[in-house]
């Protein structure tokens, strides 16, 4: 876990450039397995379909950074951020992608089903919301236990309209449970803009938490310090027994919704200007004023890691069809 | 031994696990103070307080769901869904989620969950709160499907589904609470997957579930009378079905007549007579007849609402046309 | 517009009948009122008119049983395209409304022409309509042949596999004629070689039964459940043979010449309109007391029993009676009787006089409460006022149904009819 020089007060917070190095390589990583994966499910090398975190790479390493080992994370679709940043090596992520046992989910998962229990990755869920209430279960579990930990569910502003979300907030809340409800607004559900499915401004999405009395905490979702200490301070919150916290990270999506996403529903003038504005990557890079020689050694560490990845998982183990229904009972 | 009520035998049942097992609570509406809308959890507040007997608010896709989390997380939740027709509120919860998260996690997780449900017509409360849904839920992978039709069969089957490592979706019938019988003194569990064979006969086997267990005892009275012997046969759990015991039934008697509240078609029934006509084909005499609901949402005045369900008389005919001549 | 010719319901009670043959072909044109094809009911055969004018595009059942109702052919214009439901199958108690007449009248009147696949429909919850072939023809005798293809439970045919035994050579007597176990056990029987073997007694005519020899299986086996008694009592015939002679006296040339039977008809029929506990019938746990006498007269033909009616028997002169009783047996040996010739009866004569029988006990024909069987008329020793006479007698036997006549009902009524019997004309 990453540290905070301050602890105290709330605007004196300020993390190490050390940590934010941490979080840079993090990011990168993230963000090479994506492209790699974009690479090999173009040569036709992954089954399914996949959906990439290209463009929110911050939210997911800000978050989970903040948490503990023990602290349980649910998932969306687009799920290889989050895994990574839980802490599953990008080998069993990526053999999971091809299918294999070596798999985090032992190959039957796959892209939209990512789990790592050991790591407190809960699984990831292709239904929108769907994953939401059962990280209002698992913190119910650590509140009745008394034990000192936290639940979080990654959505997206498309979710927020469900009943799914508001059923769960609403008995978070009732309860106050340790639960922190992690929103990732890129103002796209698929296709559909922020406008056409939300009658409120996109950057007020918080106020659907309000509407239940839950604390909520705003944050710059490409700016990955921003999002660690919201998360922090959502953690403290909630592991404190004062309730469930809603933390509203507006970040954006650098790609389409999908692999091969043609995107005709988007202006690529204004998603060009979001690609060279809103990087969370490049933001932080020059932040940190890395050298050349620096970001060059930080991107070959990622890249050869990767592409480790990808060979692992090419040389993993291809699972025995008799074996499909292993899992269906326990 | 003992004589209960069937309702008393599934308080007994939670009320063991309660005792017994420090994970074990339960979540529902109006399970609190109320003590349930069908009076089963009365008593359960004051013995174990308002942590492990948990009142909701109506939001049944986030109990479910809150079920599961807690589930996976090591608890042993025991969900009351207050009427089975309130299970589509929930259906994402169940279906996508409590069956799968084993499977899409490649064995990782469990969900120990038992979801306690009920509904059945016989007191005309309309479309909404009468269906008979549980053939729905044996068409998913994952869940486990539980209809227990008398007092000792509700509590060692509750017993053994709080003690199940998957979610177990368990069908109480609304008309059968006031119904008694003996249960054993000591609270064991039934195991799930096994039958029971409630009447031994050699002409007609009538495999039914829930009420019309009730309704099929009463029609093998009456076949008796016409020299027509009917044996009985519960699944009491549906998924897993132990197939063994029906097909051996059927063996014996070469005929079949399948029996539930639900409506008929795309319903349990069409399962068993699958199962029968492949596991028995060369032992059948006559086709396999089913028993079930008329296909309609049901009415609300009685006479309706009798119409439409099935009764002894349906079961009585049914058993007549597999043994009838021309 | 094509019309569907649907199998009539000819008289009360007939739930089927079989097809004997079509007297039209596929592709010949009929007249409303033609000859279509000949029917084999439970009771007599007849040609079946056909109701509409047109071509006879198809013949959806060219022989066998078939319910009432069922489409057997469709008439229609010349090359009219010709799409069939499957027939709806039969309830198998038609007694038992399955639906209620709301509900029917609430059917879309177009359901007919529709061409989708069977609704769910309430029947599927008899579990009859989704689980029984909707091949309209059943019951089909020797072997359940439908179509071609042998009807048999999936156990009669492992029994009949393990023991090497033709389905077609057995009759079922499952619904619709399907083969069950019980028929394979018992056409194996015979065959199963063994210690115990009997010796061989010839060759063995194997008669199947036709539909009036089932028909008669089947309603005096029901009749055989009625608890009955006999009554019997012998009469002095010389009056009854000396009405005959008279009457016959009175016939004209080329008419029909009455015999003793046709005078006894008549001062029974007199008879059982004064006592009409014995004039009845016993349907449904009700006793259904008739003012009418229709008398019907047992007749031997070669396809078996028939009791054809004579209608109004007690309002009719001996000539008459005659008349009509020597047009029925004409036409029931040559196996032209309709249903109407059929139906109604009150009570039945049955006389073995002929054969010399001198007593014999008559089963029950159902729902008739009484049935009075008639011996032959021979010279008899008789006492009368303490002398020793020879005189003509006939001795009678009166079965009663006990659920509906007491002893002393069925007493008088023999009495009236042995005092008509010997002084007809009181009767006349």
């Amino acid at each position: 876990m990453a540290t905070v020089e301050e602890k105290a007060g709330s605007g004196g917070r300020r993390v190490s450039e050390e940590v934010l190095k941490g979080f840079f390589r993090e990011m990168l990583l993230i963000r090479r397995f994506e492209e790699k994966v974009e690479e090999r499910f173009r040569a036709g090398e992954l089954p399914g379909f996949l959906h990439v975190a290209i463009g929110q790479e911050a939210a997911a390493t800000g978050v989970c950074a903040a948490l503990e080992r023990d602290d349980v994370i649910a998932s969306t679709h687009r799920a290889h951020a989050h895994a990574i940043a839980k802490g599953t090596p990008v080998e069993r992520i990526m053999a999971e992608l091809y299918g294999k046992v070596e798999g985090c989910s032992r190959g039957y998962g796959g892209s939209m089903h990512l789990y790592d229990v050991a790591v407190g990755n809960l699984g990831a869920n292709a239904v929108v919301a769907g994953g939401i209430p059962g990280i209002v279960g698992a913190a119910l579990a650590f509140q009745m236990r008394g034990e000192p930990r936290v639940a979080v569910a990654f959505f997206g502003d498309g979710a927020t309209n469900t009943g799914t979300f508001h059923e769960s907030l609403n008995l978070a809340q009732l309860w106050k449970v340790p639960a922190v409800f992690s929103l990732e607004n890129n103002g796209w559900a698929e296709s559909t803009p922020a406008r056409q499915q939300l009658p409120l401004p996109v950057d007020e999405l918080a106020k659907r938490a309000l509407a239940y009395g839950m604390k909520t905490i705003e944050a710059d979702g490409q700016d990955v310090e921003a999002v660690y200490l919201a998360a922090l301070a959502a953690r403290e919150h909630a592991v404190a027994g004062k309730g469930p916290v809603l933390v509203h990270l507006r970040t954006h999506r650098l790609t389409g919704h999908y692999v091969g996403d043609p995107q005709v529903y988007r202006d690529k003038d204004e998603l060009r200007r979001e690609r060279e504005t809103k990087d969370p990557i490049e933001l932080l890079r020059a932040r940190l004023e890395l050298s050349e020689s620096e970001l060059e050694t930080i991107d070959a560490a990622a890249t050869a890691e990767v592409t480790a990845a990808v060979e692992f998982a090419k040389a993993g183990t291809d699972p025995p069809p008799e074996d499909a229904l292993k899992y269906v009972y326990a | 031994m003992p004589e209960v009520t069937y309702r008393e035998a599934v308080r007994d049942a939670l009320t063991h696990a309660l005792r017994t097992d420090e994970r074990v609570f339960l979540m529902g509406e109006d399970i609190g103070e109320m003590g349930g809308s069908m009076g089963v959890t009365q008593g359960l507040l004051d013995e174990f307080g308002p942590k492990r007997i948990r009142n909701t608010p109506i939001s049944e896709m986030a109990i479910v769901g809150t079920g599961i989390g807690s589930a996976m997380q090591g608890m042993r939740p025991v969900v009351e869904i207050m009427y089975e027709d309130f299970l589509t509120l929930s259906m994402e919860q169940l279906v996508n989620q409590a069956a799968k998260h084993r499977t899409m996690s490649g064995g990782q997780v469990s969900v120990p969950l038992t979801i306690r449900t009920q509904g059945g017509a016989g007191w005309s409360p309309g479309a909404q709160h009468a269906q008979q849904l549980e053939a729905w839920f044996v068409h998913v992978p994952g869940l486990k499907v539980v209809f227990a039709s008398t007092p000792a069969d509700v509590r060692g089957l509750l017993w053994a589904s709080i003690q199940d490592e998957n979610p177990v979706l368990f069908f109480e019938h609304r008309t059968l609470y006031p119904i008694k019988g003996e249960v054993p003194d000591e609270l064991e569990p039934i195991p799930l997957g096994r039958a029971r064979i409630h009447r031994e006969g050699e002409d007609v086997t009538v495999v039914a579930t829930g009420r019309l267990v009730h309704e099929a005892l009463e029609a093998a009275e009456a076949a008796e009378q016409e020299g027509i012997s009917v044996e009985v046969v519960d699944p009491r759990t549906l998924q897993p079905l132990d197939e063994e015991t029906i097909l051996e039934s059927v063996r014996k008697t070469t005929r079949c007549v399948t029996a539930h509240e639900a409506v008929t078609r795309g319903g349990f029934g069409a399962e068993l007579a699958a199962v029968v006509q492949h596991g028995a084909f060369d032992w059948l005499d006559a086709p396999i007849e089913r028993v079930g609901a008329k296909f309609g949402p049901l009415p609300f005045a009685p006479a309706l609402e009798q119409w439409v369900v099935p009764h002894a008389a349906d079961v009585l005919d049914a058993v007549r046309r597999t043994v009838a001549r021309a | 517009m094509a019309v569907e010719v649907k199998l009539p319901r000819l008289g009360q009670g007939m739930e089927a009948g079989t097809i004997v043959r079509w007297l039209k072909s596929e592709g010949e044109n009929v007249v409303k009122g033609d000859p279509l094809y000949e029917l084999d009911t439970d009771k007599v055969t007849q040609e079946v008119e056909a109701e509409a004018d047109g071509v006879l595009l198809k013949i959806v059942v060219s022989d066998g049983e078939v319910d009432v109702g069922t489409t057997v052919g469709v008439i229609g214009a010349e090359g009219e395209e010709v799409s069939l439901e499957p027939p709806e199958p039969q309830p198998a108690e038609p007694s038992e409304p399955k639906e209620t007449p709301a509900e029917e009248a609430a059917r879309p009147a177009a359901e007919g022409e529709r061409k989708e696949p069977a609704e769910p429909s309430d029947r599927s919850s008899q579990g009859r309509a989704v689980e029984r072939e909707p091949s309209a023809p059943h019951g089909a005798p020797a072997g359940a042949e439908a179509r071609g293809r042998v009807k048999a439970s999936p156990l009669a045919r492992r029994i009949a596999r393990e023991r090497g035994i033709e389905l077609a050579s057995l009759r079922g007597t499952g619904p619709d004629g399907r083969i069950v176990a019980e028929d394979v056990e018992r056409g194996a029987a015979p065959s199963r070689p063994g210690p115990a073997e009997a010796p061989a007694v010839g060759e063995v005519e194997v008669v199947e039964l036709n539909s009036i020899r089932r028909t008669i299986a089947r309603r005096l086996t029901e009749a055989w459940e009625a608890p009955v008694f006999q009554l019997t009592v012998t009469a002095d015939a010389s009056e009854l043979v000396a009405t005959r002679e008279q009457t016959l006296a009175l016939v004209a040339e080329g008419d029909v010449k009455p015999t003793v039977n046709d005078v006894l008809t008549r001062v029974v029929a007199a008879a059982l309109v004064q006592h009409r506990a014995v004039n009845a019938h016993f349907v449904e746990g009700q006793i259904r007391r008739h003012s009418a006498a229709h008398v019907g007269i047992a007749v031997a033909t070669p396809n078996g029993l028939v009791v054809p009616v004579i209608r109004d028997a007690d309002r009719k002169t001996v000539r008459e009676i005659a008349s009509a009783r020597a047009d029925l047996v004409s036409r029931a040996r040559e196996g032209k009787l309709q249903l109407q010739d059929l139906e109604d009866g009150t009570f039945t004569i049955s006389n073995l006089g002929m054969y010399g029988i001198e007593q014999f006990v008559a089963v029950l024909n159902p729902p008739q409460v009484a049935i009075l069987a008639v011996g032959a008329i021979a010279d008899r020793s008789l006492v009368v006022d303490g002398e020793l006479e020879v005189a003509p007698t006939m001795t009678m036997t009166l079965t009663c149904d006990h659920r509906a006549i007491d002893g002393s009902e069925g007493a008088e009524f023999l009495r009236t009819v042995k005092a008509f019997v010997e002084a007809p004309a009181l009767a006349l």
